[in-house]
């Protein structure tokens, strides 16, 4: 039995033609944080149901919590939690019943006093006997923590657990993952096309892309395999790719629509020459990136994992890219 | 976060030694006692329940009151149609119980609950027979209501507790196998409409080709043919027989328990194999 929390050996889930997961090999250590960061469709939510038993993979083997998910399904499904992108709860059941439910569901039979402590915990003991329905997304999100952690999991699965909240409650959010992990010693898989969420929770993440891990290491040793910065540069004319290759200091062109994004050996340097080189009004907005997940993935794949995901809007970069190049 | 965090009784996920065995008898009893719940919480549900009955009989058990008591009596062997028409709809009614569980089941899928439901351990099996027991049990509470509805259009009621204990048994049954085929035949389906497209297909048939409504004796051999397997037949007929004519065969119970035992095994075997979770 492997003492990872999590291990897979060539996990693969083909659905008609399409490789969904393919020859995955992923280690997480107990107790840790692991991220599956990738853009939309890359493989990240087949990867949680090949591991939670939901789905049947085609090929490879996987364990959780020492488990073979293919032979002990039952028995892995004890030990895990869920927290998934969308809110599920029971609405028409108050926070109580939905806790008495996954207590039954997970053939609890002491659990009240762990209920209240966690409902303590997250704050919603006041509104125990209140139907769901009549909680805020955030107060959902937090019972829907609580569930998953009733039956004492050693491993909790996060889907895309902050898709579609508000930068306020997905920072709440982060603090609740990481309180969930260090005070409970709770191994997460945590998956997400958020850049910056990875980077802020995961102690190692895998980057999927068209189901394949293309990286995997600690947020900084993936960073440190970039040596490059990025500037992405939107024109309002047409700009000769050949201009853009010639300006000193680049060393790799590409273009996504109207924008290009060149890879750089050091921005501060290149900036200069990017403003000498194309005219002042040609550029419609100039933005700065140094190593992060967002330029490994873009170094890796090529492409950027998703603009949506973005948490600040693009003027802001475009004002904050600014005053440094002003600097 | 709390500041009572520090004190939570749970630093460390549990041992082997205090793992649970997975019995399913807890499953079973929260998901049921769920279906249950949700049913009955629902004000409309519990208004249609009440008020369904008497409009059957209101509209249904009038047809006949312009008809002459002899004639009532010659074709319904009995001066109330309406105490003949009364396990009749009761059986018919066994015919849409399995219906809300089917939409039930599609709204736990279009809404992740089944998969909340298949991450833990429980089978498919058991959310199978949950939903099934679940939706009887919503039909059967019409029983008390249609009884007492009958009895306040005046209609007086042979047979003993016995007799209809079996008969309530018979409907319970109906219940069950009908429940056990639409929860198999839309186990894998995610449209709201599959459940209420087949309760049209089947409703009609075994309702009218059965002797729920008007006297076997009546109908064209094809038709008679089709009654003798139906099991909307054997409920009506059990009940009838009770009811009306204080004798019970109990012969139709024990086709109506061969039907359910048939329906449950066979709509369990598919629902293990077919239940999706989305």
């Amino acid at each position: 039995m492997p003492s990872d929390a999590i291990v897979t050996e060539n996990l693969t889930k083909v659905y008609g033609k399409l490789t969904a997961v393919d020859h995955v090999n992923v280690k997480v250590a107990s107790g840790t944080v692991f991220g599956l960061l990738g853009p939309n469709g890359a493989g990240k939510t087949t990867m949680i149901k090949l591991l939670t038993g939901l789905a049947d993979m085609t090929e490879g083997e996987a364990w959780v919590a020492g488990f073979d998910v293919r032979r002990d399904p039952m028995h892995v499904k004890q030990r895990i939690g869920w927290v998934a992108s969308e809110v599920i709860l029971d609405d028409d059941f108050t926070a109580w019943e939905n806790l008495w439910l996954q207590a039954k569901l997970q053939s609890l039979p002491e659990w009240k006093e762990r209920a209240g402590d966690l409902l303590t915990y997250f704050g919603l003991n006041d509104r125990r006997k209140d139907r769901v329905k009549t909680f805020s997304t955030g107060m959902r999100k937090k019972l829907e923590i609580a569930l998953a952690l009733l039956h004492q999991p050693e491993v909790v699965f996060m889907d895309e657990p902050t898709i579609g909240l508000d930068a306020n409650t997905r920072r709440m959010l982060w603090d609740l993952i990481t309180g969930v992990n260090k005070e409970f010693g709770i191994t997460v898989l945590l998956t997400s096309h958020y850049i910056e969420e990875a980077d802020a929770l995961c102690q190692q993440i895998s980057i999927i892309d068209h189901g394949k891990i293309v990286a995997s290491g600690s947020p900084s040793a993936l960073k440190a395999r970039v040596e490059s910065d990025f500037v992405e540069l939107e024109t309002g004319e047409a700009v000769d790719e050949a201009k853009l290759r010639s300006i000193p200091g680049v060393t790799e062109v590409r273009s996504q629509g109207k924008t290009w994004i060149l890879q750089v050996s050091a921005a501060e340097e290149v900036l200069p020459h990017i403003f000498s080189t194309l005219k002042t009004d040609e550029i419609r907005r100039i933005n700065v990136e140094k190593p992060s997940l967002e330029t490994v993935f873009l170094d890796i794949t090529g492409k950027r994992i998703d603009q949506a995901g973005a948490d600040v809007p693009d003027y802001r970069k475009f004002y904050a890219t600014m005053r440094r190049a002003r600097r | 976060m709390s500041t009572e965090t520090k004190h939570i009784r749970m630093s460390a996920p549990q041992t082997e030694s205090v793992r649970r065995s997975v019995s399913q008898r807890s499953q079973f009893v929260g998901l049921y006692a769920r279906e249950v719940l949700r049913t009955f919480r629902n004000p409309w549900v519990l208004v249609i329940t009440f008020v369904q009955p008497f409009m059957w009989l209101a509209f249904f058990g009038s047809s006949f009151s312009g008809a002459s008591p002899a004639l009532v009596q010659e074709v319904f062997h009995t001066s109330s149609y309406i105490a003949f028409l009364l396990p009749g709809v009761l059986a018919t009614s066994m015919l849409t119980v399995g219906m809300f569980g089917s939409m039930s089941t599609i709204q736990d899928k279009r809404f992740g609950f089944m998969k909340r439901i298949l991450l833990t351990p429980t089978t498919k099996a058991t959310v199978y027979l949950s939903k099934v027991l679940g939706s009887t049990t919503r039909g059967l509470v019409q029983i008390p209501v249609m009884i007492a509805a009958a009895a306040l259009f005046g209609v007086t009621f042979a047979g003993n507790p016995l007799m209809w204990a079996g008969w309530i048994l018979g409907i319970f049954l109906l219940g069950l196998g009908m429940s056990c085929f639409f929860l198999a035949v839309t186990a894998s389906s995610t449209d709201w409409q599959t459940p209420g497209v087949i309760s049209n297909f089947i409703t009609m048939p075994l309702m009218f080709a059965s002797g729920a409504l008007l006297p076997l004796a009546n109908f064209p051999s094809w038709m008679q043919a089709i009654a003798s397997v139906n099991p909307v037949s054997f409920s009506a007929l059990l009940g009838r027989g009770i009811v009306v004519f204080n004798t019970a065969d109990w012969s139709y119970l024990g086709y109506l328990a061969i039907f359910a035992t048939g329906m449950l095994v066979a709509g369990t075997a598919v629902a293990s194999r077919y239940l999706k979770a989305e």
